[in-house]
């Protein structure tokens, strides 16, 4: 499993066709442009992988019932993800003395007021060490599973960890989609899956691809996307293609033709 | 049935010992000798297995499960299979033998809510598990069940703190009782592994079959161990809180052949820890074991593929 997922993230990337790639990526940029002045007045969104996975499932309903809240499993991506951070910096020598410097970072920010505590820092200020404990086991496993999974010492220059990118559109300030990746090389991009293999994964991932491209910057030669699945161990990857482009832009359009309607049902139910 | 004959290298205690007979000191630093000591009859101290295992039962598995599928017709929902649908019993202390949330039509019927209420029995053995993941990773617990409550507090399990809280007092005591006689097990059973072994609990293995379309899947209490390609280089150790050990035993094979699919080795080795009791057993895993769970499993997915009297299949 490690040498296949390195091997995916290392392995050499075929430069699609530059004048192919340039016109895909007008042709994205002109929709996602249509849909933004559409929208004008319409309220704020930002477009992830988990509203294309949504809309594509029409699971949106299901996901609108139950509100967001930190929980050990919701927080244990960013802790993971800080620890992972930690390890491969060689400030910590395993996932667990990794979570806890990283959980006590959070105590320290909130008891002294810091400006850079987050939510997810008071949240875990406020809990007992035995929910702390809790949320530190599970924030462990998902960081050992990153950490034992890739050979960090062949990976393409440093690897940049846990930085989502954000593309906001020019022409509305509405508009904004993110690219989630956890791991990042100059040319790969890992993305940690979960849930069940899907059809809709390559859209999700696409959404990548997409805002790399968009804010054009480097790297010049787009890069592969690799999701991984540690459950199963299985990777799916997306090379860098004009349809990948065009597949993102499709993924958003869908994501904000689901998304209108509810917002004007909403202003209804709140008008009436 | 599975035919494989246990080769159980230690039990700390015989079979049936009362649940408040304490475990003898030290039992902790024992099952750790025994997690890392070399395997019998194997001097480089890891068995062997055979690197085309894996895919061979895999190819196994896929040529039953294709069979199910095509009975239950393609369009029919993911068949999402866990311990407690193929060996019986118990859903997993996480509960993992429900779909995952968002699983496109996974699992039999509705989808199930995200933290259901589980009966006293399961309730029990989720707070136990939660006061285990808690030895692992701080080895300490003082209070146990306001501890357990804590914990499951922090994952989201709303109802099944309610459901201890809306319990009568004698009852609440009754479960407080148990908790802590599991727990002082519990103390001196779990080792406290090096940093090193990377442990981690509730590792989720999900094996898709049949194109996603019958999912197996199961959950490591504790792994410790760093993964090695073509090397079996993990331990687990599952946690049993009231057995029948027999069951649990099987479900520890059922995961090292998860493993075997997921990573193309297993785990080398496994332990038992039984929270009532204060025993524990330690085996290595063997090439039988995984033939006969994934034998077990292929008799399970043709029988429930057969039509049903009622009509239909079972599945």
């Amino acid at each position: 499993m490690p040498d296949r997922l390195t091997e995916a993230l290392c392995a050499p990337v075929r430069a699609p066709d530059p004048a192919t790639w340039r016109a895909s990526l007008g042709e994205a940029a002109a929709t996602l442009a249509r849909l933004a002045v559409r929208r004008a007045g319409a309220g704020r969104f930002r477009v992830t992988d988990h509203d294309i996975r949504l809309a594509l499932h029409g699971l949106r309903d299901e996901a609108e019932a139950a509100p967001f809240a930190w929980a050990a499993r919701t927080a244990r991506r960013p802790l993971g993800l800080a620890a992972v951070r930690l390890l491969a910096a060689g400030a910590a020598r395993s996932p667990a003395e990794a979570v806890r410097a990283r959980m006590d970072e959070s105590t320290r920010w909130v008891r002294d007021g810091s400006p850079g505590a987050t939510q997810l820092d008071r949240w875990l200020a406020g809990l007992s060490a035995a929910g702390r404990a809790a949320v530190a086991a599970e924030a462990v496993t998902w960081a050992t599973r990153l950490w034992c999974a890739l050979d960090w010492s062949v990976l393409d220059g440093t690897p940049v960890i846990g930085r989502d990118r954000w593309w906001d559109s020019p022409h509305s300030a509405l508009l904004a989609l993110r690219g989630r990746a956890d791991v990042r090389t100059d040319r790969a991009s890992l993305v940690v899956l979960s849930g069940p293999r899907r059809d809709s994964v390559r859209a999700e991932l696409a959404l990548v691809t997409l805002v790399d491209a968009l804010r054009g910057r480097r790297p010049a030669t787009p890069g592969r996307v690799v999701g991984w699945w540690p459950d199963s161990g299985h990777l799916v990857r997306v090379e860098p293609e004009p349809a990948v482009l065009t597949l993102g832009a499709e993924g958003v359009e869908l994501v904000l033709a689901d998304a209108a309607p509810r917002r004007a049902a909403a202003a209804v139910r709140s008008a009436a | 049935m599975l035919s494989t004959a246990p080769r159980l290298l230690l039990r700390s205690q015989r079979p049936g010992a009362a649940p408040s007979d304490a475990p003898s000191a030290g039992t902790g630093r024992e099952l750790l000798a025994l997690l890392r000591g070399a395997a019998a009859g194997t001097p480089a101290g890891r068995p062997r297995f055979d690197p085309g295992l894996a895919g061979g039962l895999r190819a196994w598995l896929e040529d039953a499960a294709y069979g199910l599928v095509a009975l239950r017709g393609d369009d029919a929902a993911p068949l999402v299979l866990g311990p407690r649908h193929l060996l019986g019993g118990d859903e997993d202390h996480s509960g993992a033998t429900t779909a995952p949330p968002g699983a496109p039509g996974a699992c039999q019927g509705a989808p199930a809510p995200a933290d259901p209420a589980p009966a006293n029995g399961a309730l029990e053995a989720r707070l136990v598990h939660a006061l285990f993941r808690q030895l692992v990773h701080t080895g300490t617990v003082g209070d146990p069940l306001a501890e357990a409550l804590d914990a499951l507090g922090a994952t989201g399990a709303t109802a099944s703190v309610r459901a201890v809280e809306s319990l009568p007092t004698s009852a609440r005591d009754a479960l407080a009782g148990s908790l802590a006689a599991q727990a002082a097990n519990l103390r001196a059973l779990v080792p406290r592994f090096a940093s090193g072994w990377m442990p981690r609990t509730d590792d989720h293995v999900s094996i898709p079959l049949a194109g996603g379309r019958v999912v197996l899947q199961g959950t490591f209490d504790l792994l410790v161990g760093t993964p090695s390609p073509g090397t079996a280089s993990l331990c687990a150790l599952g946690l049993s809180t009231g057995g029948p050990w027999p069951r649990d035993r099987q479900r520890l094979h059922y995961l090292a052949l998860l493993e075997a699919l997921r990573s193309g080795t297993p785990p080398f080795r496994l332990a038992l820890i039984e929270s009532t009791s204060g025993r524990y057993g330690v085996e290595d895993v063997r090439e039988e074991h995984l033939r006969a769970l994934s034998s077990h499993i292929v008799a399970w997915l043709a029988r429930e593929g057969r039509p049903h009297p009622s009509g239909g299949n079972r599945a």
